[in-house]
C-alpha cells in the first residue's frame, strides 16, 4: 500500500482510503490465496505452539500440574521471575520517563546519541547484554577485584541477573512515550507553569494524565520482557536451580532432564502470564491511540504561526 | 504594574529572535505588538512571560527585576493562540488549576475556589459549562475559558499571543470587543500579540510595531495612522490597509 500513489484523492481528502482500496483491490483469487497464506502461517507458527504447550503440561493429568507447582525449585524459579521484574520494572519506568521528557523537552547536545543509545538493546543480542555485566562485574572483570575484596557478589547472582534484564528491557517505556510526548507539544505543560506549577506539580497533574496509557503500554511490554527474558539472564546466572534460575531458565533445564510435562506446565504459566499482557496490551493500545489523535488534534487545530 | 524591558536580545542560532528591543509599558495600559510572521513579537512575549530566556537584557515587572525568575514565579497571566487547556480536565477544573496548584499557605479554601471559578464562569459568560471537557467547546468557548483560567490566579498582567488568531471573522470581533470592555473595567495591564492590524488599531491604547526582532515605531493608534513611520512602517500599513 505505501508505494501506491493516488493522484486524483491526494494524501489528506477523506475518499483516498475507500476508493484506493478499490482502486487497487486485487482480483478475488489472489485475495483469497494471501489471506490463506496468512491464516495458515498464523495456525503453524503461533497458535498450535500455544495449545501445544498447554496441551503438553496437561498431557500426564492434573496431578504432574500439582506435583510441579508445588516443587521447591520451580516455585522458587516463578519468585525469582517476579523479583527481577519488580526491580526492573519500576527502574525503567523511571528512566523511561525522564529519558523521554528530556529528549522530547530539551534540545541539548547528545540527544540524537541519547536515541540512538536508547534502541541499542533492540540491536544487539540480549548474550551481548549479559555479557558485558560479566566483562565488568565478573570475577575477571574491570570492577571485579574491588567487588571481591568487599564481599559483593553480583555476576551469578541477583543484582547481575536484575542488570542484565534492565539492560534489556531499556527502551521499551521510553520507546513508547517519545512519540507520544512529541505529539502533544509543551503548550499545556508552559499553561500550567505560567499559572504557577512547580515541576513536580506539572509532571503529577498534567504530564503524567496526558501519557499514561502510553506509559501503561510502555510498562506492559516492559514487564513481558522482563518476565521472559532468557538470553542475557542465561549469561549472568549460574543457572542454579532453586537459587537462581527464573522460570525461562527453569524451563530449560528442565526439558533438558527430560521432565517435560512439569517443563510444559512452567511453560504455559509463562505464557498465560503473556496472555495476559497481550490482552493488557491491546487495552491500553487502543486507549493510547485516541489520547494520541487527541494530542494531534489538539496541536494542529490552530493555525500555528512559525516565528522562529 | 508596569513592565519594563532594558535590551533584551534573544537568538535562536545564528538567527535573532529579538534584536535589541527596550520598551516601557504603564500601569493599565493595553499595548498591541504589531508585526508580521516571524518578526519575534511572540518571542518578546514569552520572554516577559518567563517561557522563554533572553540572552542579554532585563525584564522589570513594576520596578522589580524579574530577569532571573522562571514562569511560575512571574505568574504572569498567559493566554496561547491555541489555548493550551488541560484537555483531561473539566472545564472547571481548567479554571480553578492555577488556584490549587497555589503553595499550601497561600491556597484558597474548597468553597472560595468554588466561589472564584463561579464567578470567573460568569464573567466569560459560559455559566452552564462547568462539567463539560474542551473537547466539547467551539473555538471561540475555549478561548474565553483560557482567558479564565488565566484570571483565576489574579496575575497582575495579561499576556495574550495571537488570541483570537484561530478563530473564525465574527466570533473574532466579538471577543475583541468583549477584551476591550474587560480591560475597560480592570485596567489590567495587557500586552497581546497580533498580525492583524485591525485588531491592534481597535484594542490596544499603545501599538508596537515590530519587525525582525527591533521595534519599529510605537505610538497611539493616532500617532501610528499619521504616517510619521519609517520605510518599514509605511509598507507594512499600505500593504494591509
Amino acid at each position: 500500500m505505501a508505494s501506491f500513489i493516488d493522484f486524483r484523492n491526494p494524501p489528506g481528502s477523506d475518499r483516498r482510503a475507500d476508493t484506493a482500496v478499490r482502486a487497487t483491490a486485487e482480483p478475488r483469487w489472489i485475495r483469497r490465496i494471501l489471506i490463506g497464506i496468512v491464516v495458515f502461517f498464523f495456525f503453524l507458527f503461533l497458535l498450535l505452539p500455544l495449545v501445544v504447550v498447554f496441551q503438553g503440561a496437561l498431557v500426564k493429568g492434573v496431578g504432574v500440574l500439582k506435583e510441579a507447582f508445588t516443587d521447591q525449585d520451580i516455585l522458587h524459579s516463578i519468585w525469582m521471575t517476579l523479583i527481577v521484574a519488580l526491580i526492573t520494572v519500576p527502574a525503567n519506568t523511571a528512566f523511561g520517563i525522564a529519558a523521554a521528557w528530556a529528549v522530547t523537552r530539551y534540545h541539548f547536545s547528545g540527544r540524537q546519541v541519547l536515541l540512538a543509545l536508547i534502541d541499542l538493546p533492540l540491536w544487539v543480542s540480549p548474550v551481548i547484554g549479559g555479557l558485558i555485566y560479566v566483562l565488568l562485574y565478573g570475577r575477571r572483570g574491570y570492577f571485579g577485584p574491588w567487588l571481591q575484596a568487599h564481599d559483593i557478589k553480583i555476576i551469578f547472582a541477583l543484582p547481575g541477573m536484575v542488570m542484565a534484564t534492565t539492560f534489556v528491557t531499556f527502551p521499551f517505556v521510553a520507546r513508547s512515550l517519545i512519540p507520544l510526548m512529541q505529539a502533544q507539544g509543551v503548550e499545556e505543560e508552559e499553561a500550567a507553569l505560567t499559572l504557577g506549577a512547580s515541576g513536580f506539580q506539572i509532571l503529577r497533574r498534567i504530564t503524567l494524565p496526558k501519557i499514561k496509557w502510553g506509559l501503561f503500554y510502555g510498562v506492559i511490554l516492559c514487564n513481558a520482557r522482563a518476565m521472559g527474558e532468557f538470553g542475557a539472564v542465561s549469561v549472568v546466572s549460574a543457572k542454579i536451580s532453586g537459587k537462581t534460575n527464573t522460570m525461562p531458565l527453569e524451563i530449560e533445564r528442565l526439558y533438558n532432564d527430560y521432565l517435560f510435562p512439569q517443563a510444559f506446565a512452567v511453560a504455559s504459566a509463562l505464557a498465560i502470564l503473556a496472555l495476559i499482557t497481550l490482552g493488557l496490551k491491546t487495552l491500553a493500545e487502543w486507549k493510547n491511540k485516541r489520547q494520541f489523535e487527541a494530542g494531534q488534534r489538539s496541536l494542529l487545530e490552530p493555525t500555528i504561526e512559525a516565528t522562529r | 504594574m508596569s513592565i519594563e524591558i532594558k535590551s533584551l536580545h534573544k537568538s535562536f542560532g545564528a538567527f535573532p529572535a529579538v534584536n535589541d528591543v527596550t520598551l516601557h509599558i504603564e500601569t493599565g495600559e493595553m499595548v498591541a505588538f504589531l508585526g508580521p510572521s516571524g518578526s519575534g513579537k511572540t518571542t518578546l512575549l514569552r520572554i516577559i512571560a518567563g517561557l522563554e530566556f533572553a540572552d542579554r537584557g532585563e525584564v522589570y515587572f513594576h520596578g522589580e527585576n524579574v530577569t532571573p525568575k522562571s514562569a511560575n514565579e512571574r505568574k504572569a497571566g498567559f493566554v496561547f493562540q491555541s489555548y493550551a487547556l488541560f484537555n483531561h480536565m473539566t472545564i472547571f477544573e481548567n479554571i480553578a488549576f492555577g488556584l490549587r496548584v497555589a503553595p499550601r499557605g497561600k491556597r484558597l479554601s474548597q468553597e472560595k475556589i468554588r466561589e472564584r471559578v463561579n464567578s470567573l464562569l460568569e464573567t466569560i459568560q459560559l455559566p452552564g459549562l462547568a462539567n463539560r471537557f474542551p473537547s466539547q467547546l467551539s473555538g471561540g468557548q475555549r478561548q474565553r475559558v483560557a482567558f479564565a483560567r488565566a484570571l483565576a490566579v489574579e496575575p497582575r498582567v495579561l499576556l495574550l499571543d495571537e488570541p483570537f488568531g484561530a478563530l473564525d471573522a465574527k466570533v473574532r470581533r466579538e471577543l475583541r470587543r468583549w477584551l476591550a470592555e474587560f480591560h475597560e473595567k480592570t485596567h489590567l495591564t495587557s500586552l497581546f500579540v497580533t498580525h492583524d492590524q485591525e485588531e491592534a488599531f481597535e484594542v490596544a491604547d499603545r501599538i508596537v510595531i515590530i519587525d525582525k526582532g527591533a521595534i519599529q515605531q510605537i505610538g497611539t493608534p493616532d500617532e501610528i495612522r499619521s504616517g510619521s513611520g519609517n520605510t518599514f512602517v509605511k509598507e507594512f500599513l499600505a500593504l494591509h490597509i
